[in-house]
């Protein structure tokens, strides 16, 4: 884990912290590329407690997906890491196929932006939801049964129909309630959600939000929320973390990340969203466009769209320092220091 | 035939559209004023893209007409239409499927207004230029393919090319909802400008009332191919009347946001609607 530029340790919002169910320190990634290998994750360290609900934000191709992908060991076929990815007491990077198939069924699982591109669409739902279980040496039985429990927890109407029924007689927020119930099959302690409410409509988003916070508290599981709403993460998340070009910027409490963001990125992404509150103001555009980590430049990524940038920004990448309850890579963190 | 400045440039009465027994758009009205900028909101399946196809007459309807600066669109003669047709244009979510993958963006941008202008080879040259610069496209950007243009910079290339055509009405359907948050401000920060610096007026399309906000001075909300609310949008958005357009607003997140309310108000109105009498 990256130093921190103050005497206090890392904010950890659980103490004395029982060990998190998941727990990134490090985590560095490329892939090959034509010319060389190319990075797409520099030193990426993340925490989550059991019970906790954590946040990544940041705009497309900024790493948000390949790091919540590593936590199921699903890493791109060149990758190439260092570092620690570490669930529930396994190390995920240095794991062999059986240790993740194990982990994949009784401790993690994941939730994608798109229900229809994770069901076979030629199979029923109740093979779909009895497949995991049985995988998993569940009497044939007792995994229907439990597959229909699952159904009616996620909130289906009549669940023995469901069972029989195809993906495509479901809409799209219907289906990602049998994905959850897929999910939850494996009774996770850790649950990863990419985006799993950007496909749907806004009153089925807060549907399927309401879901997830239920299950999770009845769960107790660490719940990773992916997003690139940040009113979304503010309202859904205890902790969030925003990502830029494959690094992490900034960590903070959701309510103070929108209260008093520490990274300008944060605060310029928080201007350039369109409010419905407070008075009807023009819209802070942020000049150029989100980078990867290959494009980006020397020292710190953002310095190049960044308003309060100055020249010592280009001097090494800025390490994490400690601001308020925030923590952000940059050399002048909070607003009060800004021009 | 100068239309007069006080006469709205478009008039909707009585839009309806049927696919089959479907009734997509139903008994739709609103009046857009010279210059101004009108969104419709709604989600989806409300009917908010057939009524935007109808109106640059990319879909016929069953019923009801629209009127650009006081003519009927849709029903005059071929000379009429294209006439009409150079008078509004349309943006899409995704331009890439509107661009010829062969041709550059300056090529693209230069198509319609060898089409709809008599201009010397050169004088088309600096009018692309110009509309480029407009937009913000670089040069390098004007003599690149559409493929290699990210999504905001082909969104900004769309806006250019249909503005060569000066339109009177654009047309903006989910313009800015596949763009980044960074991107979008962008974007949206433009058409605000074109609005100042021109007389065009936007009919603008679009799910998020934050976007409608900042771009539109009033809004229709659609629901299930109806107008279920009207107003100024700063109207509609502090004090909404009809329990949808409140649910719509209350399913925005925020910190201190209540997802569980929201899911049991929008499953309360749907029962409302299936219950026979309508919902009030
Ligand atoms: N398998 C892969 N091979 C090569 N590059 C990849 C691969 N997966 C993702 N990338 C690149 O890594 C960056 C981060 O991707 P991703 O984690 O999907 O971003 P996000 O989810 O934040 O939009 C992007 O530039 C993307 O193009
Ligand atoms: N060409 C078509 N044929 C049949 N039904 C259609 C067609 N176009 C749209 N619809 C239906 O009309 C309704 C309204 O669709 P649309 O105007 O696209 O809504 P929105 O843009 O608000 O999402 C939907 O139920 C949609 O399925
Ligand atoms: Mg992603
Ligand atoms: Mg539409």
């Amino acid at each position: 884990m990256r130093t921190v530029h103050s005497d206090a340790p890392v904010v950890r919002s659980t103490d004395p912290a029982p060990a998190p169910v998941l727990s990134v320190e490090g985590l560095t990634l490329s892939v090959r590329g034509a010319a060389g290998p190319v990075p797409l994750l520099a030193d990426v360290s993340l925490t989550v407690a059991q019970g906790e609900t954590v946040g990544l934000v940041g705009e497309s191709g900024s790493g948000k997906s390949l790091t919540v992908r590593s936590a199921m060991g699903m890493l791109p076929s060149t990758a190439t890491t260092s570092g620690r990815v570490v669930v529930r007491g396994t190390d995920v990077l240095r794991a062999g196929g059986q240790a993740l198939r194990d982990l994949r069924r009784s401790a993690v699982s994941m939730v994608f932006q798109d229900p229809r591109a994770a069901v076979n669409p030629v199979r029923r739902i109740g093979d779909y939801l009895t497949e995991g279980l049985r995988a998993a040496g569940t009497p044939r039985g007792q995994a229907r049964a439990e597959a229909v429990a699952l159904l009616e927890k996620v909130g289906l109407r009549d669940p023995e129909k469901a069972m029989r029924q195809h993906p495509y007689e479901f809409s799209g927020g219907m289906l990602q309630r049998v994905v959850i119930a897929g999910a939850l099959s494996v009774r996770p302690s850790l649950l990863l959600a990419d985006e799993p409410t950007t496909a749907l409509d806004v009153t089925t988003q807060a549907e399927v939000v309401a879901l997830l916070k239920d299950l999770q508290a009845e769960r107790g599981m660490g719940l990773v929320f992916v997003t690139h709403d940040l009113g979304l993460a503010a309202a859904v998340c205890d902790r969030v973390y925003v990502m830029y070009a494959g690094r992490i910027v900034e960590q903070a409490p959701s309510a103070e990340l929108f209260r008093a963001p520490a990274h300008p990125y944060t605060a310029a992404l928080l201007e350039a969203h369109p409010s419905l509150h407070g008075p009807r103001r023009q819209l802070r555009a942020i000049g150029g466009r989100p980078l990867a980590l290959a494009e980006a430049p020397s020292g710190c990524s953002f310095r190049d769209r960044c308003p309060q940038a100055v020249d010592a920004c280009t001097e090494g990448v800025p390490a994490l320092r400690r601001h308020g309850d925030s923590v952000a890579a940059c050399i002048r963190p909070g607003r009060e220091n800004w021009t | 035939m100068s239309p007069s400045a006080a006469a709205p440039v478009l008039e909707v009465t009585g839009l309806c559209k049927r696919f089959g027994t479907l009734t997509a758009v139903d008994d739709v009205d609103f009046t857009l004023e010279r210059g101004a900028s009108l969104g419709i909101v709604g989600e989806s399946g409300s009917g908010k893209t057939t009524t935007a196809r109808i109106l640059v007459g990319l879909e016929r309807a069953t019923a009801g007409e629209v009127r650009l600066d006081g003519e009927l669109v849709g029903t005059s003669s071929r000379r009429q239409r294209v006439a009409q047709a150079r008078r509004i244009q349309m943006i899409f979510q995704d331009p890439y499927q509107s661009f010829d993958p062969r041709l550059t963006v300056e090529e693209a941008i230069a198509e319609p207004l060898r089409l709809h202008f008599r201009l010397s080879a050169e004088a088309r040259r600096r009018r692309v230029a110009e509309l480029c610069d407009q937009v913000g496209l670089s040069e390098r950007n004007a003599r690149a393919l559409p493929r290699q243009l990210s999504g905001g910079q082909r969104q900004r290339a769309a806006i250019a090319r249909a503005l060569g055509i000066e339109p009177a009405v654009l047309v903006l359907d989910e313009a800015v909802a596949a763009l980044d948050v960074s991107i979008q401000a962008q974007v949206l920060t433009l058409l605000d400008q074109i609005r100042r610096d021109t007389d065009i007026s936007y009919v603008f399309v679009s799910h998020d009332l934050g976007v409608v906000r900042a771009v539109t001075d009033t809004a229709v909300v659609m629901r299930l191919g109806r107008v279920v609310e009207r107003g100024p949008t700063e109207d509609l958005l502090r004090s909404p009347q009809h329990p949808y357009t409140r649910l719509l607003l209350d399913s925005v997140p925020e910190p201190g946001w209540d997802p569980a309310a929201v899911a049991r108000s929008n499953r309360a109105l749907a029962a409302a609607a299936d219950a026979p009498g309508d919902l009030a």
